[in-house]
């Protein structure tokens, strides 16, 4: 019997209607993805699992956030709604996790995501679509570099980070120790991948011609028990370094900084790189025995222990009270990265106002670009989130802080704000 | 009855001393004569010498708990590091509800050998039987649950867990031994020589020695040899319950991922030290954590390259790999008598 | 593997393969492209474990070798992708010959702990030739393509990497495989060169994992960075190895199809949520499967036929 052609055309077509529907499914009404009348999507990829997991608090600060601008009719009366995934800091995870987040969520703009792999695993497929992928939460010198230039076969003009670089803060260290210590034996013990080696890096910049003054260098693996990091550190006080240098990640931060008082007679100078002085963490090296007092560190948040009174770190406990409650214990014990999530996403939706009511990605791209951030809260008092053509990196401020008051103490911030460092 | 069987087979396997358990002895003694040299003639090294064996202890003993499952099934079980860290976060839990640390010390090593024999019960037994594959599978696929339920419940983040030997240290001519050190070394040995005793001297550990010498003639002469290696199960993880505690301060936090550098060495040490041999295990555990240290330590040349940290384990695989070429069943595996 | 399927099944697989794309979203293409991914490594392995017995669980050493691969001719000479999956072939076929002669030497679990080391191993060798191979920081690809483009790649090379192995294992290298996992002693006795073939498998199946990889790191946007070869990755093709049970078609397809799709549908499981899912319910149902079918698939398919038959 003949196919009747007419139904089958018909057939056809309603299928090739509903795959079409189907694929356009969840496109709004303006075209801009992610932006209806009542929200905006957004989304992040997070270490919630996996080596990198005591970052986790960072994107639950920023939901306690926008869960607080929400309350208070959200930017142009859009809510915004953060959906994050767990990369557990594997590459191969985070491309379809954001590869989900672009074509079937349809988020507007990437935001937040922590890691320097994961970053560069997406950037590639994020600029080819214009997708936003900002305030990334690592300091690798990538995402200021590769705005204008070609980086690994092209330029990432969508890409943006936030805290100031590795290598910028490295090179304050570099002054600081040429400053106070001039004829410095310095050692370095510094992890062995791509964070690592940016800091080093930037210290031997910051160092120019001093730079033969680093008597040893230590490369350790981020798996390493404490016992083999302390054998690094006791190799660097075996070649006679007087200043230590400490480029690692929390865990192994506190074991350099238990080693210390084991190596007999060997009071070193210790410098302390920010990603790794949060006070939580800095309260443990103590109870392994660190000696704390003298160590040299940065900050660019406001502390919600030594500087409680100011508005900005009432806003955040309040915040933190109403809306992500179980960390209200650890930010009383000063814990640094949940005003970094706050201060992150407060530059977020600072954007998203500049940006305008008729938002797309491109009007994002504009205001983080065009950024002149003075009233961050949570950034300490006096720095600015500040972008422009030729400023690609937004925070190039920091202050140096030193540690007193042994056990239970805490920073201390003194000295000038140091700005122009990337 | 039944001792006298198993220790007629024993004998059987024993024999004389053949020539490469000899060199096997000679090197070790060289590497302890060479170490003890090491020791008095520099500070720094002695101290890494401590750190190394403190550190190979926890490898050893999650090495001997591999080991005594593989003598009694023959499957290597993927899942013990993650068991290990299973029962320190239980550790974590009960001392978080106020019991004090050797209490909850105690008491964690019970649930961890009722958690190994249930586990043998419910999910090894079923499979074991039919095929070596699919039990070996079995274990991985616990690996992966077992990480997924501790995230789970616990989540992902670092936790703190107070270190039960404090931070002192001894004074011994000018190098400092910390209690922790000691203590994690004591522990480990001391849980050792208990399990050792428990094999050796009692009716039970009769009944497992046969049981997974000899099943079918065990079986024969009344050992329930099922049970057995339920309850060798339920005592490979109290070593590793105690390898998981003594470990976590070395890892200076609790988080899901304790145990994972830990298992790769542990493997290598239980290889390396031969799979059936209990001792082997421990000796090549505290081989591993000594070189280790001292290789982070003075980070030798060997020609042109440098033992770096990013090639650690290419290097130590390296070793693991001419050492079998050498001795393909580890330092005090016997030979496979492959009957046609 | 023997017998070749029936035509039937066969033409069944592939009209299935070509019109999917069409009627699924572009997401969901990438999904069924890993499953080819993992199908051409499960069948690699299954090679070598299935049919001379000896067991890797670090495959994943190959696929690095085999993306990187990829990657760096790309980034540096621009070289065309799938020149690239060929020369990533051809290298992992050497490599793995000369993993498999020590191999030679060690036995059952010796060997597969041996080759665990393996996969531990090899990632660490970019962070420390950080210049030539990318470090931490990773090798990018100078092109990237589209889902489909690796849809169609991957399961266009398992159709021909699948007729490759029939070929080989139809003939005498088969019948001395096979004669070498019964029983080596008898493979020896009846003259088989129990090296060669030995080290014929190893590198056979080294060279499927390799081509594996190259598409793993095309499907990872081109990029390759050592966290992406973790431990994880080794363990999954053995799993999908142990589920296909001896390889046949259906079987082999079932084992990567597990290990393909179901961690990435379980962060959709309810109650235990995104983040934990994919742990806990791909680790509850590697367990439960290999409790219902130690055999594997093919065990399975055996015991319907013999049903169907009775």
């Amino acid at each position: 019997m003949a196919v009747n052609r007419r139904k089958l055309g018909a057939l056809l077509g309603a299928l090739l209607v509903t795959v079409a529907v189907a694929g356009t499914a969840g496109a709004s009404p303006q075209g801009t993805p992610g932006v209806s009348s009542k929200q905006i999507l957004i989304g992040g990829t997070f270490p919630y699992t996996g080596p990198a997991a005591l970052y986790k608090t960072i994107p639950v600060a920023e939901q306690a956030w926008y869960a607080y601008v929400n309350a208070r009719g959200g930017v142009f009366h859009r809510k915004i709604v953060d959906k994050t995934i767990d990369d557990s800091y594997n590459p191969a995870q985070t491309v379809p996790a954001v590869k989900q987040l672009v074509e079937q969520d349809h988020v507007f703009a990437i935001v937040g995501s922590l890691g320097t792999a994961p970053g560069l695993a997406t950037w590639g497929y994020l600029n080819q679509r214009k997708v936003p992928q900002v305030l990334l939460a690592t300091g690798d010198a990538y995402w200021g570099n590769c705005v204008h230039h070609a980086c690994q076969g092209s330029a990432k003009p969508w890409t943006m980070g936030w805290q100031p670089s590795y290598p910028g803060e490295a090179k304050l260290y570099a002054k600081y120790i040429l400053k106070n210590k001039p004829k410095a034996k310095i050692g370095v013990i510094y992890q062995n991948d791509a964070y690592g080696k940016n800091y080093l890096s930037g210290l031997k910049t910051g160092l120019g011609s001093h730079a033969n003054q680093i008597v040893d260098t230590e490369s350790y693996s981020v798996t390493d028990p404490a016992p083999v990091v302390g054998a690094h550190v006791g190799a660097l006080a075996a070649h006679g370094a007087d200043t230590l240098v400490i480029f690692a990640t929390p865990a192994a931060s506190i074991a350099a900084l238990a080693t210390v008082p084991h190596i007999p007679g060997w009071h070193p100078l210790t410098v302390l790189n920010n990603v790794s002085a949060n006070r939580l963490f800095m309260l443990t090296a103590a109870k392994n025995g660190a000696s704390l007092n003298g160590v040299i560190s940065t900050t660019y948040t406001a502390s919600p222990t030594t500087q409680a009174n100011l508005p900005g770190m009432k806003l955040a406990k309040a915040i933190i009270h109403k809306y992500a409650p179980a960390l209200d214990q650890s930010l009383a014990l000063g814990d640094g990265n949940i005003i970094y999530g706050l201060a992150s996403a407060w530059t977020f939706t600072d954007a998203l106002k500049h940006a305008g009511k008729n938002l797309t990605r491109a009007g994002l791209m504009h205001a983080l670009r065009n950024m002149k951030e003075t009233k961050n809260p949570f950034i300490y008092p006096g720095m600015t989130v500040q972008t422009s053509n030729k400023r690609t990196f937004p925070m190039e401020q920091l202050k140096i802080i030193k540690w007193s008051g042994g056990g239970s103490g805490d920073w201390h911030a003194s000295g000038k704000i140091f700005s122009g460092l990337k | 009855m039944v001792d006298a069987a198993t220790s007629r087979l024993e004998g059987l396997r024993g024999g004389a001393i053949d020539p490469g358990t000899a060199t096997v002895v000679l090197f070790l003694l060289g590497a302890a004569i060479f170490l003890l040299i090491g020791c008095l003639q520099s500070k720094n090294f002695a101290q890494l010498t401590i750190e190394g064996l403190a550190l190979g202890s926890v490898y050893g003993s999650l090495a001997l708990a591999l080991v005594l499952v593989y003598r009694a099934t023959h499957v290597i079980n993927f899942a013990q590091g993650e068991l290990a860290m299973l029962t320190t976060y239980i550790a974590y839990e009960l001392m978080l509800k106020g019991l004090s640390y050797w209490t909850a010390f105690a008491a964690t090593l019970a649930i961890a050998f009722v958690l190994g024999t249930v586990l043998q019960v419910t999910i090894i037994r079923p499979v074991q039987h039919r095929s070596v594959i699919a039990t070996v599978i079995v274990t991985v696929g616990l690996f992966i649950l077992i990480d997924g339920i501790v995230n789970w419940i616990w989540g992902g983040d670092f936790k703190f867990m107070k270190s039960p030997f404090g931070n002192g240290s001894f004074e011994v001519g000018g190098v400092k031994i910390l209690h922790l050190y000691v203590g994690m070394v004591i522990v480990v040995f001391a849980s050792v020589v208990l399990v050792w005793a428990l094999f050796r001297f009692t009716k039970l550990g009769l009944g497992m020695r046969a049981a997974a010498l000899r099943p079918a003639a065990a079986s024969l002469v009344g050992v329930r040899v099922d049970s057995m290696l339920a309850i060798g199960w339920g005592l490979a993880a109290l070593l590793g319950a105690v390898a998981g505690l003594m470990a976590e301060p070395t890892q200076i936090f609790l988080s899901p991922g304790l145990m994972q550098p830990i298992l790769v060495y542990a493997f290598a040490a239980a290889v390396l030290g031969g799979l059936e041999s209990p001792a082997g295990a421990l000796i090549g555990g505290l081989l591993i954590g000594v070189a280790l240290t001292l290789i982070a330590g003075y980070k030798p040349h060997i020609g042109p390259i440098t033992i770096t940290s990013e090639l650690q384990l290419p290097f130590s695989f390296v070793v693991l790999l001419v050492v079998l070429l050498i001795k393909p069943s580890g330092l005090f595996g016997r030979r496979e008598v492959r009957r046609v | 593997m023997k017998n070749l399927p029936a035509l039937g099944s066969l033409l069944v697989v592939a009209g299935v393969l070509s019109a999917l794309p069409f009627l699924i979203s572009d997401y969901n293409v990438s999904l069924v492209a890993q499953v080819g991914i993992f199908f051409i490594a499960v069948l690699g392995l299954n090679i070598l474990t299935g049919y001379t017995g000896q067991i890797s669980i670090g495959h994943g050493a190959f696929m690095a070798i085999g993306g990187y691969t990829t990657a760096v001719l790309s980034r540096d000479h621009h070289t065309n992708l799938v020149v690239t999956m060929v020369v990533a072939f051809a290298l992992c076929f050497v490599v793995g010959l000369i993993v498999g002669l020590p191999a030679l030497r060690l036995s059952g679990v010796y060997l597969a702990l041996v080759t665990f080391a393996l996969a531990v191993s090899i990632p660490q060798i970019p962070l420390q030739y950080s210049t030539f191979l990318g470090g931490s920081g990773g090798v990018q690809s100078a092109k990237t393509v589209s889902n489909l483009w690796i849809y169609g790649a991957a399961w266009t090379a398992s159709a021909i990497l699948f007729v490759l192995a029939w070929l080989i294992l139809r003939g005498r290298i088969g019948r001395a495989f096979r004669a070498v996992r019964d029983s080596e002693i008898a493979a020896v006795a009846s003259g088989v060169e129990l090296p060669v073939y030995k080290t014929l498998a190893f590198g056979i199946s080294a060279a499927y994992a390799g081509v594996a990889g190259s598409l793993f790191v095309l499907a990872t946007n081109g990029f390759a960075q050592p966290s992406e070869f973790d431990v994880f990755l080794s363990l999954e093709i053995l799993i999908g190895a142990a589920i296909a049970g001896l390889g046949s078609l259906w079987g082999i397809l079932a084992g990567a199809a597990f290990v393909g799709l179901l961690p990435q549908i379980s962060t959709s499981v309810p109650v235990i949520g995104a983040e934990h899912g994919r742990d806990v319910v791909f680790g509850a149902a590697v367990i439960l499967v290999m409790l219902l079918l130690p055999d594997g698939f093919a065990g399975l398919l055996g015991r319907i036929r013999r049903l169907a038959r009775a």
